[in-house]
């Protein structure tokens, strides 16, 4: 188990981290979500021994990672996949990386084959795609056979059957009991992705949940069509509710499904459509963040 | 199985022998000690004869041959420098932190790999380039021989001198981070100083620029050190102090500071 306790970064007078306190669970894929800029890899930098936190501390099974006798035997990361010598080969990389914590080398002909580059294994790493150079930091991350996994955005630059490929590959190792903990800015691939979510921005947390819990808690609206809407929006109005007249229907917030059809039938107004929207995790996302997007469309213009 | 300082400088020596760039800078520091020395000699074997008699008189074959290592200097220093700076401008230095998190031992297994290679390398480069110097110097110019001990310990400082050269290009890249800003400190210690101290008043001059690297250099690879310079051995020991200070600056900015 993963756990982040008051946890707080500044980089000179820059807070990246702020009181952040979680725990992630083994066993499920944990997804990280926060606008760019909203802490996740400090965090994780944290978690790997490499910044020194301001405030607080991050524990790994307990231990702090400094403990650990061999590291990559109980935590494997893969922070940034560009970060190995271009002029190396992936395997002598890979040859390095498991000599470090006394890995067999026969280990490393394993995840090279795992992760699909065994062909280009004496290739220089500079050449690698971005694809490529995901899947030998994939290789890189599950080289001791940790059981708990860090990936900072993994799906960036893989193909579409990259990223159905590491979908299935997070959910083998949740199910095989380990802690998996992946981040990204992408809510629509976390949903894909992960069983748990944990929200932040600003480097403070937001939100933790599952998929089902964070879209359900989400203020949904309902959209109604009836033979007489204009009557209608005036009597749901009346009750409280939130209403945008469009040429199809009404939009209703702040007022629950029953709710409406019991007006209808009370009023005697025939519906037509009676449907709850559910709020995308996408919406529930920009809900969330939205007082807290650090670089804000308006600062991309300027 | 843990990380011990055997798979940590383990892991390093895989490092350092996977890049080109070490074994480029190992073959320029080979042609240039010996090619230049070779150079030198030889130009030397055809003035000896115009040779002012005073200058023959203070000629020391042993120094002169060795007269490549000015040289190669710099590139043992480029070596140095990338084993850790490749590893900051690549980022792969996270990879190697979050592997071995007590750091000073990350900076210990890059030192016993720099410096067990590098002393090969230079120790037979230097041996190599003042035998050749002799064969060609022999006959004209005046010859030493390895079996005289001021002979001998001469030529294996050179060794000394380039090996410490490179580890304090290391040091520079473990406080500095960048090649650049490495390669051009370490290029201005040797090159730059020296022509500094060279503008100052004469005797600001002379109590000054013995303390330089390079003087300290000129020193060790010579069978007597001309006056106003230490002799081998103190000029040996001053240039291992101030690697091992830059190295220990080096080493706590590395545990210090986030990676």
């Amino acid at each position: 188990m993963l756990r982040v306790d008051h946890l707080t970064k500044n980089y000179g007078d820059t807070v990246a981290v702020n009181d952040l306190s979680f725990d992630v669970a083994p066993g499920v894929v944990t997804g990280f979500l926060g606008p760019n800029g909203s802490g996740k890899s400090t965090t994780m930098r944290v978690m790997l021994g490499l910044d020194r936190p301001t405030k607080g501390a991050t524990t790994i099974n307990g231990r702090s990672y400094h403990d650990f006798p061999a590291p990559l035997r109980e935590v494997g990361a893969l922070l940034d996949a560009k970060a190995v010598h271009p002029g190396r080969s992936a395997r002598n990389h890979l040859r390095a990386l498991a000599a470090s914590n006394g890995i067999a080398p026969s280990r490393v002909d394993e995840v090279l084959e795992f992760a699909g580059i065994a062909s280009v294994a004496d290739k220089k790493v500079g050449g690698f795609s971005l694809g490529m150079s995901q899947r030998l930091g994939i290789a890189g991350a599950i080289l001791g056979d940790p059981g708990v996994l860090l990936f900072d955005e993994p799906v960036n630059g893989l193909d579409p059957e990259g990223i159905r490929w590491i979908r299935e590959f997070f959910a083998t190792l949740a199910r095989e009991g380990r802690t998996v903990f992946v981040s990204s800015h992408l809510m629509s691939e976390m949903a894909l992705t992960a069983d748990q979510i944990i929200v932040i921005g600003r480097g403070r947390f937001i939100a933790q949940g599952s998929v089902d819990d964070l879209t359900s808690h989400a203020a949904g609206t309902v959209f109604v069509a009836s033979n007489d809407n204009a009557r209608l929006a005036e009597r749901l109005r009346d009750l409280g509710g939130r209403v945008t007249v469009n040429e199809r229907g009404l939009d209703v917030s702040e007022l629950v499904s029953t709710k409406i059809g019991g007006v209808a039938l009370a009023e005697g107004i025939s519906l037509s459509e009676l449907t709850p929207q559910r709020a995308s995790l996408e919406e529930v996302f920009m809900d969330l963040t939205a007082d807290s997007v650090e670089y804000g469309s308006a600062h991309v213009a300027s | 199985m843990s990380v011990t300082l055997a798979s940590v400088t383990k892991s390093e020596w895989i490092k350092f022998r996977s890049v080109r760039s070490t074994l480029m800078g190992v073959l320029v520091t080979v042609v240039l000690t010996i090619g230049l020395g070779a150079l030198i000699t030889t130009a030397i074997r055809g003035h000896w004869n115009q040779m002012d008699p005073i200058a023959k008189l203070t000629f020391d074959p042993v120094s002169t041959s060795l007269g490549g290592t000015l040289f190669a200097q710099f590139a043992v220093g480029v070596i140095g420098t990338l084993f850790i700076t490749s590893e900051y401008s690549s980022g792969s230095i996270r990879t190697t932190l979050a592997a071995v998190p007590r750091r000073s031992r990350v900076v210990l297994g890059k030192l016993i790999v720099l410096v067990a290679s590098l002393l090969v390398v230079a120790e037979v480069v230097c041996v190599a380039t003042f035998l050749l110097g002799q064969s060609i110097f022999s006959g004209v110019v005046p010859t030493a021989s390895l079996a005289t001990g001021a002979v001998l310990r001469s030529v294996l400082f050179g060794g000394v001198y380039l090996t410490l050269l490179a580890v304090l290009g290391f040091a520079l890249g473990l406080i500095l981070r960048q090649s650049a800003a490495s390669i051009s400190t370490f290029t201005s210690l040797l090159l730059i100083l020296p022509i500094v101290a060279f503008l100052l008043p004469q005797s600001w001059q002379s109590a000054i620029s013995k303390f330089l690297p390079s003087a300290l250099g000129r020193a060790m690879m010579s069978t007597s050190p001309p006056a106003n310079f230490f002799g081998a051995w103190t000029a040996a020991a001053l240039l291992v102090t101030y690697v091992v200070v830059v190295l220990g600056v080096g080493v706590v900015m590395l545990v210090r500071r986030d990676a």
